[in-house]
Parts: C-alpha cells; structure tokens; sequence
C-alpha cells in the first residue's frame, strides 16, 4: 500500500512536471507572437475575415472625413508600395469593381494619411461622428514650431497627429503644416504624460519619430480597392522622399541666449549683408536644387544656423557642402547662367575640388566637395600662391532638413559634431579674425600641387 | 529541466523484470531507496519552483518591453499635472468689501479679487461681478464717478449683466460728484438703500443679487467738505446656487457650447449672454465675388480691452468677403478675457510676453505679431493688419479686393490703408474715390511681406528704443518717398477711447466725427489711376477743371465755398518749402480736421470735400503744382496764433495717436 502510494506520488509530480512544461511552451509561444506579430491580429485563423476588417476600417474613416468635407491623402508607405508597383494600371483604370482587395486587406496595423492643416476648421463636429460611428480616437498636440523662434509667443498648440482606432485597425492621421520655405512639415508624435501609452503600439507607426519635411505634393484621385482616395501623384519619389525627411529644427532657445550674451548687430551694414546673403542662398538653392543636387549649409553659414538661426553678419560669403559623388559637371555652367560667374576653382574632381563664385555686392558663394572615406569625410583646400594643399576631416555624417532664411535646406544631422570638428569646443565664442588655413580646429596639411598641374587645379577668374 | 528527463521517458512497464530486480535490490537496501525517493520528491519540486519562476521572469519581460515600446514617444518635457482644486462644495462664500478714501479691496473667501491703494489713481466706484453658482470673478470695472458721462457707462454695464450675478460695490476715494440720478436709481433698483443720498466723499460698500437679495451695505458720511468719511468694512455671506440654475438653457451646438463657456466666465458682453435671445456669434457675411484677399492673413493687434476687441470682432466678422481662418489674435500680455473673447467667436489667438514698457512695448508687440503672421501664413503676399479698437467697414474687404493688386505691382507703394485722416463727416464725400499719400495712416492697413521682411523687420527698433511703431515707421528712412493708398471716406472707425495715448478729451477732438463707410459693395472708381504716373495725370486733369476760389475771402469761413454741389474748387496756399506747413496748420484747424502734424498731403497737395464739392489745397511754390495757379492769385498765408495759446493743449497729445 505504502509503496503503490510513494510510485502514485512520484507519477502525480511527474506529472504535474510535464504539465509546466506544456504550459510554459504555450506561454512562450504566445509571448513570442505577440513580440513579432500584429497586437491587434492574434487570431489566425480567421484571416480573411482580418484582412476585410481592415479594408472596413479605411471605407468607414474616408466616409467619416468626407462627410465633413477634409481632404486626406494617403501616405501609407505600405500600401504606397505596393500601389506604385501597379501605378500605371491603377492610372488608367476606370472606376469599375476590383475583383480582390489588394492592397488595403495586406496585413499591417495601420493605414497612414496626410491632411494639410489649412484645409480644414479644426471642427469638433468630427470626432463627435467619428466616436458615434465606433472610432476610439486620441490627439496629440504640441508647440507651433513656426512660432518657436518668437520672442515669447505662445500660440495655442496645433494638433499634429491623430490616431482613430477600430476594432483591430488604427488609422494613423498626419497633420502637415505649410512652414516659410515652401515646404509642408509634420511635427513628432510625444505623448503627454496623461496620455494612454497602449493605444497602438507606438513605435511601429511610420511616421512620428522625427519630424519631417515635404515637398508639396502634386495628388491624383485614384480608385483603389473600390475606394476613391487620394495618393501622391508619383507615389515612388514620395516613398523616396520619405526616407529621408527627417527635419531639425534650429535651437531657437540657445540663439536667444546667444545674442543675450553677445547682442545682435544691428548696423545698416549687417542688415544689408544678411539680405544679400540670404538672395544668394536662394539663388544657390534654386541652381541646385534645379539641377538635382545634394547640398548643404558649411563651415559658416552651418555655424550662424546652429548658433544663432540667421547669417552671421561678418562672414562675408555662403558656404555649401556636397559629397563629391554628386558632382555634375553642370553646375558652374548653371550657376553662370543664374548670373553668378565662377570666382575660382581649386583642385579636381578626383582630390580637394573647390568651386567659389561671384554674388552680387561682394558676397561670395564657396561651393566645398566632399569626400568619403571608411571613418571619416573630409574637403580640401589650397592656397593659390603656394600651391599648399590642406584637408579638413570631419567625422561621418547624415542630412537632415532643416529651415534657413526662409527656406528648406540640408544641414549635417549631426551638426554639433560637425561645428565642432570645424570650429572647436569654443564655436559657441563669435570669433571675428579668421584664418582658414590655421584656425578650424580640424585642418590637416595635405602636400603640395605639383608644379605642372598647377594650371588645371588653382584657376583664378 | 534536463536532468529530470530521465524519469519522465522512465517506462517501468516494458523493461519490467529489469525494473523489479532493481526494485527488489533496492528495498533491501532501505536507508538507500528512501533517500532516492526524497531526492527524488525534492528534485521535482525544485523543477516546479524554477518553472512558476521562469513564467513570472517571461511575464515580467514581455510587460517591460511593451512599456519600453512607447518610451521613444514620450514627451521629453516633464508635462507636471497642474492639481485642480478641490471642487468646494461649500455653499457660503465670505466677502469681505473696504472702502476708503485711499484703499479699496474686495476679498472673497479670503483670496483677494480686488486691491487698489495706489495714489493718483483708481478713483470712483469699483464694481465686481462675481458667478452666483462658482463665486468667480466675471468682471471687474471701476467707474470714475467724480467725472462726467462714467456714471452712464456704469448704469450700461450694469444694465448688461445678467440677472442672478453678484454684484460687489466699493468707492475709493470720490465716487458722487457725477453720479447722476438715473445711475443712483439703479443702483436703488438692485437693492441699496445708501445709494440715492451718496455724497461728496462719502464712503460706501454695497454687496447684493442682481434681481434679489441684497447682502450687506455700509455707508460712512462724509462729515465736512474737506474730509472723507470713515473707511467702512462690510463682512457678508453670500449663498451659491447651483450651476444649472446660473446656467441658461441653450440647444447642445457647437456654437452654444463656445457661448455656455465664454458666459459662465465673463460679464458685461451683455446680449452675447442673454438666455432667451442670445445675439449670434456667427455672422456669415455674404461672400465677396473675385475675393482677391481671402487667403490674406489678418492680424489683429490687442492689449487688454477685451470689450473693446468683442466689438471689433464683430464687426470684422461681419464684413464682406472676411475669411475667419486667417484671422489671428495677437494679444500682448497673459490676458484671459481678451483670450476668451478670441475663443467665443472661434477664432485663433496667440499671448505675447510683454517687453520692454509703453511704447515700446506697443512696437515690440507690433513685431512679433507681425513676424508670427508670416510665419503662420508662409504662401501669403500680405497681411491686413488692424486693431482692437477698430470698427470695420461692412466694405472694407471689397476696398481692399479692389485695390490689393496696386501694391503688388506698384513699386512706389508703401501701404493701402483704409482710414483718412482728414476724412470727417464734413470733409468726406465719395465712397468710391481714392487718394494718394505721402503718410501712413495705419489703422486697418495693409502691409507688403517684402516690405517687413526685407527691410522694416530687421531694423525695426530694439526694445530699449522707446518709438512709437507708426512713427518709425513714417520716418523717411523707413518710407523712402513711397505713398498710401487711402479712401476718401475711412473704411474704418477708430473708437477706442482709452488707450496708451488717448483720452476722451482727444477722442472727442479728433475722431469721433470721422466719417465711415457703411455702404456694401461699394464699386471703386478708376482704380487704375492710382499707379504712380497715371496719378500725376488725373491731379493735372482734375486742377485744370479746377475752378479756382475767390482768394480774397476768408478761408475759414463757409461762405469760401459758394453753395454747390459736385464741382472742383482749388485754393493756394503759402508754403515756402517741402516742410513748411504753417498756413496748412492753420487752415487744418479752422476746418477742424486733424492738425497735431501734417497728414494726407501728396506732392503739397490736400484733397478733400467741402460742401459736397471736391476742395484742393495746393502749397504754392513748393508743390509741383504750384504752375496752375494764376498769376493773379496771392496764395494764402495763415498766421499761427500766439506761442502760448497754441502750446496749451498741443504738446500734450501732440503726434499722440492709435494704438
């Protein structure tokens, strides 16, 4: 009896063993499908019946915004993608029944749009019907960025995005701003403290992460799934675009505290100066951008954005960055054409290629190339007398958009870095007496130019 | 996990005899099978342990990493809950009233809601409207009493509150000399009974429902002239009624929802707050056909006269072809009620951190709003730019619709304007005739981007400069010979009467005799012939039909112009040079038109209208105009009275002037 009970025991335990091992597998799987796959679509099995109910969620979220007449566009890089495979059928396409869902049934946890804030009254009305037709919604709003650089000013905050959920899709709405450049910006998803963290999952919203700057985009009416909805008119160069939109705005805080320590110059000579270089800024950017060319603010101009959001009014010329790899032979026959002549031109496209041309009223437009190696990326200069070659290296870098005198131009993300490199741990000090060839903190001596190619990389004009 | 495996695949049925040799050898070795059978036991629990273990650790992980998953999103900044006060349920509030001839203060529940001891100033009857149900403040007004026409505005304030309002009465100082006897009677109506024999330099409190009980009142007489009555100290209770009773009964609209907020928080907007018949704060206007400024941003600059901005507001609401999204608040300084008056008409309003003091503050304030309008509205050409003590003409879209193209392709043009500063009911005729001018105007005008961002922002005075905006802004370094388009008749009315450099003396004075438009659509006449050179053709044309007046006469008198209507008359005047307005000066003054500086000439020519016939001033020989005159005519000349008499009131207010 004793022993039957001591093996009855050793089998319960046994068991009861086996079945944590069962459990802790089943628990282990359902955490790892909940790691990788959709929160919302746990259910397998029914998937059909998932893919509709997204397709369900958009119909019902466009009929809600056209019911109040606010005009979204689709900016889904999913759905984008996939449209831009079949952009030309989808061009041409009547608006006749389409046989499957193809594109909004795909798997994802969100449909992304864009809504253009001056389109529409920020009317109460619409999230009223969209909590009637079932839609959870939540808003987040900040600081107007476009009044950041006031004096003080504090606007009401401006929504920047919305989410409205249902059943298991989110729709992910982007307000975009038109801002002093041209250009339309999207703000940085932050939830306020009150602000309920599980919504959606968050991180896996494609847009919110920076802020971000657009071109105006051109739209087409498209009929897609058997929904009328709008899409940027060439779908791929948006997705491109998008890649790298990530937009920094200038340290507007820090310049006030700038001129606090060191106060703006007023004089009738600064304010012309700025006016002049800020022509020549958007003549330059007009060139270039006209010809397709990567650039960005240098040496400079990059330090008066970054310290004091405006020109330096000493400096005299524009500095413009651009990897070398983008270099068109076109440039100084544009930028001759726009009535800027070629001042001088130093070294070769292979090594230290330096191109400066001639504004209006003496300012000056130096155009640096830059070349990329392994660890670092660096420009060269040359000193026309002696033929001394020297190499300024800064640490790898990424663009970013950022806005500048009115206007939407690059800048290194990674701009303290790259001040610092130029100018040392003390660009926050205005240094006046400058000596290219000695002064920045990262110049190298590179050699000499060979006397015989000495006439091919230092032209003078 | 492991090492227990073994057991688990232990199959005792098939290797059976295997399994019972081994059994039996073990029991013959007792102390050593009931060791293994522990071990064993102590084996398998251990197992269990470390399993509840390893589910909890998995469980923990999978909540962090969701935590985690929204923290890139988190707000950097430290968003602290600002804590609410605990609602009070009490019913009773204690006020506290003083009244005394140097200090007043008014304290409810023990938080002070109104403290004036400064000298020199806040004289009269001080009156706070408190909400029956929550006990807020909703208005605070003094009323100088001592002086004439404040008692009438008291009695129309509180004529506009609504019924159930507390209302909390207290003197500083004098508050009976000009208070008449219809205000005394309402103040008898709402239940005082000092009210009706207040005099001089008596000292009163009073605390009562309007429309109900009365709280407290107490009264200290003056005992002679030259003394003040004792300051007097009224402790009371006031009993709350609940909110739906302090509350009207308006549809659930959006609209009304703005109106519940904006009434159960502010007083004195009168009918905007009425329950039976509350007037609309939606105007619809009808919409301007080819509307050429409904993308063109208007700023709307506003300090702290919130009664002041609800009636511009309105009016500019209620103009032709206005579109409200593009209208912008700016008010400068962390005012609420101007901000909740922004709010009931649904517009946007932006709060400006004061800087510096007077008038430059005024200009800085100017800047940043005019700065964040183009910021705001980047694709815009322009910005209409307007005040808050402004009415606006039901036309002034339509003026400017007409007319916007001129100073986009006029380089000449410094800013269309929509006031005349000479345009008064006497001098101002045709709502369709347009003048050039060599000064600005301002008051409701509109500013070329080009011109701010290029020229006047990055100079524009510095803080510590204390300029008036408008006068800098006439300067001729700012101006640079450019002129203003401006109508015959304003499409504007200026009728703030307190303000940085006005009074009602000046108001009086200066304009509230000015003419505005209050004809729609009004169809502008030859626009065209506004453009630089076409100008100088139509003044040529215009003086060559000129009938020229009898210079012998009197120019003050009206019998200068003969009793017609429609016709041209033009006059010389002396003016030795560009700058010498003597005679003009003098001339402005008879004819009673603005004369504290020289405003709306063109080239030393004055246009305006006198007995319904057009009336040109040239100054002779400065003006380019001076060649029509005939050689016959002796040009005017005017003496300036006597140093002393003219410098009596001028200087004081002299170029004094908006804002």
């Amino acid at each position: 009896m004793q022993k039957i009970n001591k093996n009855a025991v050793l089998a319960l335990l046994t068991l009861s063993s086996l079945v944590f091992l069962l459990f802790q597998l089943y628990y282990y799987r359902s955490y790892l499908a909940h790691k990788n796959g959709a929160v919302f679509s746990k259910v397998r099995g029914s998937q059909s019946g998932q893919d509709s109910t997204r397709w369900h969620v958009v119909r019902k979220f466009l009929s809600l915004i056209s019911s109040h007449n606010i005009p979204v566009y689709l900016i889904d890089p999913l759905i984008l993608g996939l449209v831009d495979k079949d952009i030309e059928q989808i061009r041409s396409s009547s608006d006749g029944p389409s046989p499957e869902c193809k594109y909004f049934c795909v798997p994802r946890d969100f449909t992304t749009f864009a809504l253009l804030d001056k389109t529409w009254k920020h009317e109460v009305g619409l999230f009223r019907t969209a909590e009637k037709m079932g839609f959870q919604w939540l808003k987040v709003l900040n600081k107007d960025p476009r009044l950041d650089g006031m004096d003080d000013l504090s606007g009401t905050e401006i929504p920047l995005h919305y989410i409205f959920k249902l059943a298991s899709h989110a729709i992910h709405l982007v307000v975009f701003y038109e801002r002093s450049g041209n250009y339309l910006w999207h703000g940085p998803l932050r939830l306020k403290q009150h602000m309920d963290r599980k919504f959606v999952p968050f991180r896996k919203l494609h847009f919110g992460r920076y802020p971000g700057a657009y071109e105006k985009p051109e739209l087409l009416l498209v009929s897609i799934d058997d929904l009328k909805i709008q899409i940027p008119k060439n779908p791929s160069s948006f997705l491109e675009e998008m890649t790298h939109s990530r937009f920094l705005e200038c340290r507007y805080r820090e310049a006030r505290a700038f001129f606090q320590l060191y106060p703006d110059d007023a004089s009738v000579d600064a304010v012309e100066f700025r006016k002049r270089a800020k022509s020549l800024l958007h003549l330059a950017a007009l060139t270039l951008n006209n010809l397709g060319v990567k650039f960005w603010l240098s040496s400079g101009t990059c330090l008066g954005w970054y310290r004091q959001c405006n020109v330096i009014p000493y400096s005299k010329d524009v500095d413009l960055g651009i990897f070398i790899r983008d270099y068109k032979a076109d440039i100084i026959p544009a930028f001759q054409k726009a009535g800027l002549p070629l001042k001088h031109k130093f070294g070769k496209v292979e090594d230290s290629l330096e191109l400066s041309f001639q504004g209006e009223d003496d300012v000056k437009l130096d155009i640096f190339f830059f070349y990329e190696e392994d660890d670092h990326i660096w420009n060269g200069g040359t000193q026309a007398k002696s033929g001394k070659k020297f190499k300024y290296l800064f640490p790898k870098f990424t663009l970013c958009w950022t806005e500048f005198v009115e206007l939407k131009v690059h800048v290194p993300c990674e701009t303290l870095q790259y001040v610092e490199a130029n100018y040392g741990p003390d660009w926050k000090v205005p240094v006046k007496t400058w000596d290219w060839k000695s002064s920045p903190s990262n110049v190298q001596y590179n050699g000499v130019w060979p006397v015989d190619e000495w006439d091919d990389v230092i032209q003078i004009y | 996990m492991e090492e227990w495996k073994p057991n688990a695949v232990l199959k005792p049925h098939k290797k059976r005899s295997w399994y019972l040799a081994w059994k039996y050898k073990l029991m013959n070795q007792r102390a050593l099978r009931k060791l293994c059978q522990t071990g064993a036991v102590l084996f398998l629990l251990v197992t269990v342990i470390v399993n509840i273990k390893l589910i909890l650790d998995t469980r923990r992980a999978a909540y962090e990493e969701e935590e985690e998953s929204a923290q890139d999103y988190d707000d950097e900044l430290l968003n602290v809950e600002v804590p609410r006060h605990p609602v009070s349920n009490k019913k009773v509030l204690d006020v506290e009233v003083y009244s005394s001839r140097s200090k007043v203060y008014v304290a409810v529940d023990g938080t002070t809601v109104l403290e004036d001891e400064a000298r020199e100033q806040g004289r009269g009857i001080h009156v706070i409207v408190l909400n029956q149900a929550t006990g807020h403040v909703m208005a605070k007004r003094v009323f100088d009493t001592y002086s004439p026409h404040e008692d009438e505005a008291m009695v129309l304030f509180l004529n506009m509150v609504a019924r159930g309002r507390i209302l909390i009465f207290t003197i500083k100082d004098e508050g009976s000399f000009h208070l008449k006897d219809t205000a005394k009677n309402v103040l008898k109506s709402l239940g005082s009974q000092v009210a009706p024999f207040l005099s001089w330099r008596d000292m009163w409190t009073f605390v009562g429902k309007k429309g109900g009980e009365v709280y407290g009142e107490k009264h200290a007489k003056s005992p002679a002239l030259s003394t003040w009555g004792d300051p007097v100290l009224l402790k009371t209770e006031v009993h709350l009624t609940s909110v739906e009773d302090a509350e009207c009964h308006w549809p659930d609209t959006e609209l009304n929802r703005r109106r519940r907020r904006f009434c159960s928080k502010v007083e004195g907007y009168g009918s905007v707050c009425s329950c039976k018949d509350p007037t609309p704060i939606e105007f619809n206007p009808d919409p301007l056909k080819d509307n050429r400024v409904f993308d063109v941003p208007v700023a709307v600059i506003a300090g702290n006269r919130p009664n002041y901005l609800y009636r511009m507001l309105r009016s500019l609401l209620s103009a032709q072809g206005v579109n409200p999204r593009m209208i912008m608040v700016f008010i400068d300084g962390y005012y609420e009620e101007p901000m909740d008056v922004v709010e009931l008409f649904g517009l946007s309003g932006i709060q400006h951190t004061p800087i510096s003091i007077k008038n430059a503050r005024v200009s800085q304030h100017y800047k940043a709003s005019l700065t964040a309008t183009f910021n705001l509205f980047p694709d815009a050409k322009f910005a209409v730019v307007l005040e808050e003590d402004l009415d606006i003409s039901v036309d002034f879209f339509s003026f400017l619709s007409q007319s916007i193209y001129l100073l986009e392709e006029d380089e000449s043009l410094y800013c269309i304007s929509a006031w005349n500063d000479q345009g008064y009911e006497h001098t101002a005729e045709d709502p369709s005739l347009l003048y050039r001018v060599e000064t600005m105007p301002g008051l409701g005008w509109v500013l070329r981007k080009s011109l701010y961002k290029d020229e006047l922002e990055p100079k524009w005075p510095t803080p510590e400069k204390l300029w008036d905006w408008d006068m800098w802004m006439r300067m001729p370094e700012q101006r640079k010979g450019r002129e203003c388009i401006i109508p015959d008749i304003s499409r504007s009315y200026h009728f703030g009467i307190v303000g940085l450099n006005m009074n009602g003396y000046f108001h009086e004075a200066y304009f509230k005799k000015h003419k505005f438009n209050t004809v729609p659509n009004v169809q502008l006449k030859n626009v065209e012939s506004l453009r630089k050179d076409a100008y100088e053709t139509e003044i040529h044309r215009l003086l060559g039909e000129a009938e020229v007046l009898d210079h012998s006469k009197d120019p003050c008198e009206d019998s200068f112009v003969p009793d017609t209507e429609g016709k041209v008359y033009v006059m010389f005047i002396k003016m030795e040079q560009e700058a010498d307005f003597t005679t003009w000066t003098q001339l402005a003054k008879c004819l009673h038109i603005w004369d504290l500086d020289v405003r709306g000439n063109h080239k030393g020519l004055w246009r305006l209208f006198r007995k319904k016939n057009h009336f040109l001033v040239v100054g002779v020989p400065a003006s380019p105009y001076s060649s029509k005159k005939p050689s016959s005519v002796v040009p005017i000349y005017m003496e300036p009275p006597a140093k002393e008499e003219g410098a009596v009131a001028v200087p004081a207010v002299a170029a004094a002037e908006q804002t």
